[in-house]
């Protein structure tokens, strides 16, 4: 049975996936990203093999996604996170059109077609305003970690309107409030609405469509998909524990498969037109 | 003057090191080579894109140096130009006015408006002759070869005048055979390319090329000779990426990011970068007139471009069979902004494409832009369409 490997290379974290031919998940891994790109692409790879039992040879293709797709030498191609999350999510819920992906520093959504083709995509501004990072930041201001905020959220009863979403200007806002005596539960909920209603306007931006799929690591908090949910006054999708941080390595490896067909089918073209063996390193490509 | 070497720093340096040593030089606008020369005693030819028969230069003893602009700010020849020109001509009159480069001659040609009117611009601002090469406009014509082996006979004699010292027939012969083989070695380079696009990146080959535009060829081919076996034994991966020929490149240059982040997503297999340098497509035999040999070279064995007329090589059949040639897939139709010979062809280009039914991406570029982001999505999300749908 073919074996292919999704590395999504994100900001915050690497993830790899093995999926299997049937599209069942083979074993899965998470690992702090770091600024050795290419060094922790390849631990993933090697923990997920060892989570599987399952030698590198086992697997058929590799494909990298993320903002350090790039530097993953060892993959067999590489795909944008836009199109790998698209992949992904009507992997796990078909009727998915509308894809929001909140990362540790991007925000990403974007409008599918029927096919999971992206038909239009908007990305957040280049700072890291409405992102996991803001929410980290808040939390940190406040003494706590970052998985802490989830715990922590869920005991609130009320929040405070935090005007901005800024990781810098939301220390004050942060001291302004506690100095008032809110208590650091709410404002972390204030922070989540904050963040969603800025995920709401980017999503208005691609014209979104319901089913909506929420994907990425924030989304592991309940009460961001509780927000999420009533600010879109719809239901939402929200891959079960924490599948929700590696949909986008998923469709990386749904997108090898589709590859591997493709090329067992004769489609040509490509430099080589089969998966090579995985050895030596490529040209250095910035 | 061939004894000089302007250019050691690549030397006694593993592949990663020469690469290295290389894109430092091609980006430095400084022109250290250039200066080294002059240095030296040596004096320069400055010449103009696409193509120059740098032989004869070469032959007198004087360093052919390719005037192809530069990543500068063209704060003084914006004066001279309009804001509706391209952007190499400025940047390439800035080299001379900023004073980064001394010449001692400059030739242009007619291969547009602009570029025909830079010699008399740039001749108002230097001291030093500059000239018009004017290649045949009609290369079909009987007369062209006769016409054009005139007119190298008379750039021969403005040669002569810089140089202080005929240039026979012999010397001639000895700098064809010189060039001869920086061909074949770029050839090489090229097959490279084709046959193992894994083993060379865009941008690598790119700034191999290109530094042949900076230093004596004799130079360049020492390169080359030892740089192209380090790159067929290079241990590269190959991966599963689309083949694509880049059309656009033949006179003002893609800025290097842009082309490595054309080689990010894609095996650009074959293109026109610097497109002049390999001009003439095969050895050229000097026989006893060295200059009608060239003259035919550049009209019967020669590639093609935009600012070449010749109803024997309509454009777009032209980029057909370099698509099939190089086995691409699709292809990247570029043009410098502002330049009317490219964006001409693009039409031409696209329709015929469309008919042969090969997926082409189209864009623009300027050689002093610096956020290739969103043209970097963009072709990704092309060449992703091409992969998985």
């Amino acid at each position: 049975m073919r074996l292919v490997a999704g590395i999504d290379v994100g900001s915050t974290y690497t993830k790899a996936l093995l999926l299997r031919e049937d599209r069942s998940i083979a074993a899965h891994a998470l690992e702090p990203t770091g600024f050795r790109l290419a060094e922790i692409a390849e631990t993933a790879l090697r923990r997920a093999l060892e989570r599987a039992g399952l030698a590198r040879d086992a697997v058929d293709y590799i494909v990298a996604t993320g903002f350090g797709r790039h530097q993953v030498t060892f993959a067999d191609v590489h795909v944008t996170d836009i199109t790998a999350a698209a992949r992904g999510a009507t992997l796990l819920f078909p009727g998915t059109r509308t894809v929001l992906d909140v990362g540790g520093q991007t925000m990403k959504a974007s409008r599918l077609a029927e096919t999971a083709k992206v038909k239009a995509f908007r990305l957040n501004d280049k700072c890291a305003a409405g992102t996991g990072a803001f929410l980290e930041k808040t939390a940190r201001y406040m003494g706590y970690s970052t998985e802490e905020i989830g715990p922590l959220v869920a005991t609130s009863k009320e929040f405070p309107a935090i005007s901005g979403v800024c990781a810098v200007f939301a220390e004050s806002e942060v001291i302004n409030h506690l100095s008032h005596g809110v208590a650091p539960a709410d404002i972390m909920h204030g922070a989540i609405v904050s963040l969603v209603g800025r995920s709401v306007q980017l999503m208005k931006r691609v014209k979104m469509e319901p089913e909506f799929t929420l994907i990425g690591g924030i989304l592991r908090f309940e009460t961001m998909v509780r927000v999420a949910r009533e600010a879109l006054r719809a239901d939402v999708n929200v891959p079960e524990g924490d599948l929700v941080q590696f949909v986008a390595a998923l469709g990386a490896a749904q997108l090898g498969h589709r590859r591997l067909d493709q090329l067992a089918g004769g489609t040509p073209a490509t430099a080589t037109g089969r998966a090579e063996a995985r050895t030596g390193v490529g040209p250095a490509e910035g | 003057m061939n004894e000089v070497v302007v250019f050691p720093e690549w030397r006694e340096k593993d592949l990663d090191g020469i690469l290295g040593a290389c894109l430092e030089l091609i980006e430095d606008t400084t022109f250290p080579t250039v200066k080294r020369w002059r240095d030296a005693g040596g004096k320069v030819v400055g010449h103009f894109q696409v193509y120059f028969p740098e032989e004869l230069a070469d032959a007198a003893g004087l360093l052919p140096f390719k005037v192809r602009g530069a990543s500068i700010d063209a704060s003084q020849a914006d004066s001279r130009f309009g804001s509706y020109l391209c952007s190499v001509v400025k940047t390439s009159l800035e080299l001379a006015l900023s004073e980064r480069v001394h010449l001692d001659l400059f030739v242009t040609h007619p291969i547009c408006d602009a570029a025909r009117n830079l010699a008399a611009v740039w001749g108002r601002n230097v001291s030093y002759p500059c000239q018009i090469l004017y290649l045949p406009q009609n290369a079909a014509s009987p007369s062209a070869a006769t016409y054009l082996r005139g007119e190298y006979d008379r750039l021969r004699r403005v040669l002569e005048g810089i140089a202080g010292a005929p240039v026979p027939n012999e010397a001639l012969r000895r700098s064809i055979t010189r060039f001869n083989e920086n061909r074949a070695l770029l050839r090489e380079l090229y097959a490279i390319k084709r046959e193992t696009p894994w083993q060379v990146a865009a941008h690598e080959a790119y700034v191999l090329t290109a530094v042949g535009g900076l230093v004596p060829r004799e130079e360049h081919n020492a390169l080359l000779r030892t740089v192209l076996p380090l790159l067929r034994s290079r241990a590269a991966h190959a991966q599963d990426r689309i083949r694509v020929v880049f059309e656009g490149g033949f006179c003002e240059q893609p800025p290097l990011d842009l082309i490595r982040s054309i080689g990010r997503s894609c095996y650009v297999v074959d293109d026109d970068f610097l497109i002049g340098m390999r001009w003439i497509l095969d050895d050229v035999d000097p026989g006893k007139d060295p200059l009608a040999a060239l003259a035919a070279a550049y009209l019967e064995g020669s590639g093609y471009s935009p600012v070449q007329h010749d109803p024997r090589k309509p454009k777009e059949r032209m980029l057909l069979d370099r698509i099939d040639r190089s086995d691409a897939r699709a292809a990247i139709v570029s043009s410098a902004k502002m330049c009317e010979p490219g964006l001409e062809e693009q039409v031409a280009y696209v329709q015929a494409l469309d008919g042969a039914r090969i997926p082409h991406f189209v864009t623009e570029f300027e050689e002093n832009m610096t956020t290739f982001e969103q043209l970097e999505i963009q072709l990704e999300t092309f060449v992703e369409n091409l992969l998985f749908d």
